[in-house]
């Protein structure tokens, strides 16, 4: 007698974008590291070209028309994740890093008497259960958890996750309903989008980002501006947004974005270690600031110790020049 | 007549002399109501100790800032004319009354030499320097006009009263001179002369009505004058006295009072009920002199925060006599709350006082209500104290720990060991802070190197308080210090050495208050000591030419200003430069007060302005005794410095330099 | 209907329970950190306790909400004797009612055994309107435990609240801050949100008399018996998610710290820098 194979389901909740293929990545490996199928949910026509791509990396892809999936009402997905879930063997769920599938993780798990966790930066797997790896301490200590109960709910942090492998053979689709068994009791009544200037802070390749050290509102506008002649994205620490000197949208660190830019240029932010969880996975960080023994110089490749307001104007008007 | 009959008639001229007696009744009434008035509003303070104790010590002290004047005199030109002023005055009223004497109860005094040397030479000549020093209290006052006066038209008005009493003084003395023609007269020069001026071109008869009238005026200016005179600052003579009588005689540092948080009705003052009698006094002694205002470190760097006015709206307050209940703070500019958080608790502004305010005490007691009643406080402090409830220190996002600059010195904790002579204590500005590491490393190896047997609390140190008391977290503060008295107690420790002066001050003149039972000392007292003793010895004195800052809490604070010159000469062959202010008149360097945990606006930065005194002597090592005063001169000479080779160098540092060769750690 | 002291008439007065977390504090220096000897938590005496700061922006809502609406803010922690600091820091804030539910058993339960156990105390307090708690802890930071929470007791639940308003007598409006805005949600009550940081839930500093007061409050204390709950449910051993390793990773490399004669030598140098990177991204 055959086993029956496991699944694991990649819950497709929001398009993050270049993320979403990370987050598929992880759920594509999961899956052939425990033999199973790969099993996609998403939001979507079952002809869109999103769901062919999903396709591309899944055993199979339920794609799932609906408006209430698409302006992301979470009871409305968990009901309707629960009810596939219940049609199949599962392992494991897979979300990704955005606010809707963070939400929902360890509701899912309550719901199907599995385990949760949040922000996996690694996944693997043994007898004994899914295993994830994932800072923790703000950032000073690394932990491997172990998820005992099935199905494990985890989210990952999508951007840091290798991409998804075109499989030989794309996936089947097929339609899904959403589950209207039971009436959500919590309804979504308004949403407000900040005018998108420019790409998401998560797919920036160059970011220059402010903190506490700058000291009011005003001098983050000189970061916008040097930000324009790199083309790159702004950023703040957790500090500056709870001041409310820019959007909370701007915020980096534990609780906040997580970048990976190419470099992430830190003016005036110490480099607490909630800070640089959120820019860990950076590959050039430099940073200004008067203090020599900010912790942030011990992660940078280079910087300059001096006052911004000193150096931001100048260096907007040298970098024009180089980048003619 | 022979000199030794030498006299004038008493009222000459002046029939119904009587008036004058009974005019002194309203004036007296008047003036009695008016001192009266200002004696009833201080008894609504709160009662205080250790004010009226020592009567001896008190005598000396009225002597010298009363009488002598002694502070008032560090500003030259005023500390002059008001001495003459003074003196002026105060002989011309033992004048009058040696008249009374002699007219009224019958006994002749003003005879004879007496009556020549004294009463009419001397008693000129001081008129005429009270005349010359109203002249140059005016010249300043309405031609100099300095900031730091205040200019009413009261004081305008006590000036102008004053020249024209003096004024018809001599105009009397001469026409009655001329009148009479007084055999003695040129035994007072000035009325001599004025009479002689005048009889050029009037009569006899012409002068005798002059002086009729002008002594009935100068009688009715004199006893308006008197009434009016509790009225204005013109108390001070009173109130100033009894002020410096009251004054605090404990050093400044131990100036601020204990709270009982059990039965205390508020924390903090937010009302002049609130403030202790003496304080009520304070206000009133004020003479306007604005020293206070002058030497204080924000208001110089052009923040608004005014000593001076802060005790002239509260007094304006006291003299209003409402019975209302209303916030004290916020009532009026100077009383704004964000000026109260910009002071620095350097007490310059007590220093400077010629009449012995104390200014500090009453903007930490308005702090105290607003942190500790309203919680309302900048957000720099509010971290500050945050953190230390959290974990014992005001440095947030430190990376060090209070263990991290002993490494590898290998020195006993004071469990560890029993027969230890000193406990170190680092503090958390020593500690936490890398750039000061290296002062306490040094202390350490000076110790090690005279053979000292010492001990640290490490991590079992936590902060003094010091920071909490100053930003007005009274509460926090006594929960602080009892934490540290009990660990004190636990070890056995009995002799501290500390190299940071606010430690130094809140161990050695606060914690006795609250049952600490130990002796502190500072390092350059300490180290002083060993070099007396040949403990240690100086093998390589430097080139280097110092200049000292003094810390405002080991000069202003406690007086140790000799001990940390005296170590530092040892330290180099050159000699020392001073800065223009310097001992207790240093300026400070800005990080008290719990300053060093607020971003300051960048045009107003007292550490720049300090810096700037710094670069202007031929000094190429400033030296420094404290970690505020380390990292803030620091980075307001490396802002300032251009060009310049100037370093900052901690006493133990320089010294702990001097004692080895130069390429040894 | 409440009638606040003025009486203004208040028809949305609140019952709300904030739970607590207390943890190691998240600011200890990189190098006191370390971990225990059972290698899979941190050792408790590498730095002191403090509120966690999600929990303290929770219970900052909660009594904001109490200004304004009137009712009741009640407290609840799980952990050990340790946590009555925390609980006493929330009655100086103003808090109404606390509680503890006494962990001496030595052992870090996971979020789902932390939830159950909540769970257990909370239907025990009187009835409430709305539960907050913070969005994650500065330690674990694993974010679960609200949303298990409000499964365990049946709840409807929204995630990374930053404010709240009742919306007529039954429901609430919940705001959730997103990557890039917000979104409002309408809740029924009784609702369970998760509070994140915002600038407007800085958490108030406590007035020096309310913390005296507070000391003198009374505090109901629970222990895992009187809700039925066996140590061995916190225990790792029974861990949903189970902790298998702990370890601090290596620090770093060196910075080059940028040289120059003068500063515009040194802005020169970084824009070299800052431009050679941007050329190739």
């Amino acid at each position: 007698m055959s086993e029956q194979t496991s699944t694991v389901i990649t819950v497709v909740a929001v398009d993050q974008g270049s993320a979403t293929t990370g987050l598929l990545g992880a759920g594509q490996r999961l899956a052939r590291d425990i033999n199973g199928e790969h099993l996609v949910i998403a939001c979507g026509g079952t002809d869109s070209p999103f769901v062919a791509m999903l396709s591309g990396s899944a055993d199979r892809v339920i794609a799932v028309e609906s408006a209430e999936l698409a302006n992301g009402h979470p009871e409305v997905w968990l009901n309707t994740i629960c009810a596939i879930s219940s049609e199949n063997n599962l392992a494991s769920i897979i979300l990704g890093s955005d606010i809707l599938s963070q939400e929902i993780t360890p509701r899912l798990a309550q719901r199907l008497g599995g385990s949760s966790i949040g922000d996996a930066q690694e996944l693997s797997a043994n007898d004994g259960g899914l295993i994830i790896t994932r800072s923790v301490y703000g950032g000073k200590a690394v932990a491997d958890i172990q998820l005992t109960a099935s199905p494990a709910v985890v989210w990952v942090r999508s951007q840091s996750m290798e991409p998804a492998e075109t499989n030989a053979t794309a996936g089947t689709i097929v339609a899904g309903k959403v589950d209207k068994t039971t009436a959500p009791r919590t309804q979504l009544v308004d949403t407000h989008e900040e005018e998108a200037e420019g790409e998401r802070l998560e797919d920036a390749q160059i970011i220059v980002s402010g903190g506490r050290g700058l000291g009011g509102p005003e001098p983050f506008e000189d970061l916008v501006a040097l930000a324009n002649v790199l083309k790159a994205q702004n950023s703040a620490s957790r500090a500056a947004c709870d001041l409310g000197w820019v959007p909370h949208s701007w915020q980096v660190g534990q609780t906040g974005k997580k970048v990976a830019p190419q470099l992430y240029l830190a003016v005036a932010i110490s480099g607490a270690s909630q800070h640089m969880m959120g820019i860990a996975d950076s590959k050039v960080i430099a940073a200004i600031n008067t203090d020599s023994e900010a912790p942030i110089f011990k992660y940078c490749q280079f910087g300059l110790v001096e006052d911004h307001k000193q150096v931001v104007g100048p260096l907007i008007e040298k970098l024009a020049e180089l980048l003619k | 007549m022979s000199s030794s009959e030498a006299t004038r008639e008493v009222l000459w001229n002046i029939s119904h002399g009587w008036v004058m007696y009974v005019l002194l009744v309203p004036t007296v009434a008047i003036g009695a109501y008016g001192i009266w008035r200002r004696y009833k509003s201080w008894t609504q303070g709160l009662p205080t100790e250790g004010r009226l104790d020592r009567p001896k010590e008190r005598l000396i002290h009225l002597w010298n800032h009363a009488l002598l004047q002694r502070r008032n005199l560090r500003q030259r030109y005023a500390g002059i004319f008001h001495a003459m002023i003074f003196w002026g005055f105060v002989t011309l009223t033992i004048a009058t009354t040696v008249v009374m004497i002699d007219h009224d109860f019958g006994i002749p005094i003003m005879r004879g030499a007496f009556y020549l040397y004294f009463q009419s030479l001397f008693v000129d000549a001081l008129g005429l320097l009270a005349l010359i020093g109203v002249g140059m209290a005016g010249y300043r006052r309405w031609k100099t006009r300095p900031a730091k006066l205040v200019y009413t038209d009261e004081a305008s008005w006590i000036l102008i009263i004053g020249v024209i009493i003096l004024a018809t003084g001599f105009l009397l003395e001469g026409w009655r001179i001329v009148a009479t023609a007084d055999p003695w007269g040129a035994w007072s020069p000035i009325g001599y002369a004025t009479g002689a001026v005048f009889a050029k071109f009037a009569s006899i008869e012409t002068l005798t009505q002059l002086h009729l009238w002008c002594w009935w005026f100068h009688l009715a200016l004199v006893f308006g004058f008197l009434a009016w005179a509790p009225y204005t600052k013109m108390l001070h003579p009173l109130t100033s006295a009894l002020n410096i009588y009251a004054a605090n005689l404990e050093p400044i540092g131990g100036s601020l009072k204990s709270i009982d948080f059990e039965t205390a009705k508020n924390f903090g003052v937010n009302s002049l009920k609130q403030f202790s009698w003496k304080d009520l006094l304070d206000l009133d002694a004020c003479t306007e002199c604005g020293r206070c205002t002058d030497a204080c470190p924000a208001n110089t760097v052009g923040k608004q925060l005014s000593p001076r006015d802060i005790i002239l709206d509260l007094r304006g307050w006291l003299h209003k006599g409402t019975n209302e209940e209303f916030s004290l703070i916020g009532s009026s500019d100077a009383l704004q709350s964000d000026r109260l958080f910009e002071c620095t608790s350097c007490a310059a502004c007590v220093e400077a006082c010629p009449v012995s305010i104390e200014q500090l005490p009453k903007i930490v007691d308005m702090r105290r209500h607003q942190v500790m009643e309203e919680a309302e406080f900048p957000d720099t402090m509010q971290k500050a104290v945050n953190s230390m409830e959290e974990r014992q220190h005001p440095y947030t996002g430190t990376q060090f720990s209070r263990t991290d600059w002993m490494k590898e010195l290998d020195i006993p904790h004071a469990s560890e060991t029993e027969d230890a002579e000193v406990l170190v204590w680092a503090g958390c500005g020593t500690s936490l802070v890398e750039r000061n590491q290296k002062s306490i490393r040094s202390l350490a190896q000076l110790l090690q190197k005279a053979g000292v047997k010492f001990s640290v609390l490490g991590r079992d140190e936590k902060c003094t308080g010091d920071v909490a008391r100053r930003i007005g977290n009274e509460f926090l503060f006594e929960s602080l210090a009892q934490e540290n008295i009990d660990t004190f107690k636990k070890h056995k420790v009995k002799k501290v050495v500390t190299a940071c002066p606010h430690c130094f001050n809140t161990f050695r003149n606060e914690y006795p208050q609250l049952g600490g039972d130990f002796e502190t000392i500072h390092h350059s007292e300490f180290l002083g000591g060993l070099l007396k003793s040949g403990r240690l010895k100086v093998t390589e004195a430097s080139e280097r030419k110092i200049t000292f800052h003094d810390p405002c809490y080991l000069s202003r604070h406690n007086g140790v200003t000799e001990e940390p010159r005296e170590l530092l000469e040892t330290t180099t062959q050159k000699t020392m430069t001073e800065l223009p202010r310097n001992r207790q008149n240093s300026f400070c360097c800005g990080g008290g007060g719990g300053m060093s945990f607020v971003d300051e606006p960048s045009d107003k930065r007292v550490n720049h302005e300090r810096a700037k005194e710094i670069l202007a002597t031929d000094a190429d090592t400033v030296a420094v005794g404290c970690p505020f005063c380390t990292t803030m001169m620091e980075d307001g000479i490396n802002a300032n410095k251009g060009d310049r080779k100037i370093e900052v160098k901690e006493l133990a540092e320089l010294l702990n330099e001097a004692t080895t060769a130069p390429d040894q750690p | 209907m409440y009638l606040d002291p003025i009486g203004n008439q208040h028809p949305y007065k609140m019952n709300i329970i904030v739970c607590l977390k207390q943890i190691l504090d998240p600011e200890v220096p990189v190098r006191d950190f370390s971990i225990d000897s059972s290698g899979l938590q941190a050792d408790s005496a590498c730095a002191n306790q403090v509120t966690n700061i999600f929990c303290e922006n929770a219970l900052e809502t909660a009594l904001q909400l109490k200004d304004l609406h009137g009712g009741k803010v009640i407290i609840l922690s799980l952990g050990p004797e340790s946590v009555e600091d925390t609980l006493r820091k929330g009655l100086a804030m103003k808090a109404d009612d606390a509680f503890i539910i006494l962990n001496d058993t030595g052992q870090i339960p996971d979020s789902a055994a932390t939830a159950k156990t909540l769970a257990a105390g909370i239907r025990k307090i009187e009835p409430f309107d709305l539960i907050l708690v913070g969005r994650e802890s500065g330690d674990w930071g694993a974010g679960q435990t609200g949303g298990l929470l409000a499964e365990e007791l049946g709840l409807p639940f929204t995630a990374f609240v930053d404010e709240i308003s009742p919306e007529g007598d039954d429901r609430l409006t919940l705001r959730q801050q997103t990557d890039s805005g917000w979104q409002k949600f309408s809740a029924p009550k009784p609702a369970v949100a998760s509070i994140t940081n915002s600038d407007h839930n800085l958490p108030r500093i406590p007035k020096t008399r309310d913390i005296i007061m507070a000391n003198r409050k009374p505090v109901t204390r629970w222990t895992l018996e009187d809700l039925e709950i066996t140590p061995e449910h916190l225990s790792s051993s029974q861990s949903k998610a189970r902790v298998l390793t702990l370890s601090i990773p290596d620090s770093k490399s060196d910075c080059e710290f940028i040289e120059g004669d003068n500063i515009e030598e040194k802005i020169g140098k970084l824009a070299g820098k800052i431009a050679a990177i941007t050329r190739s991204a």
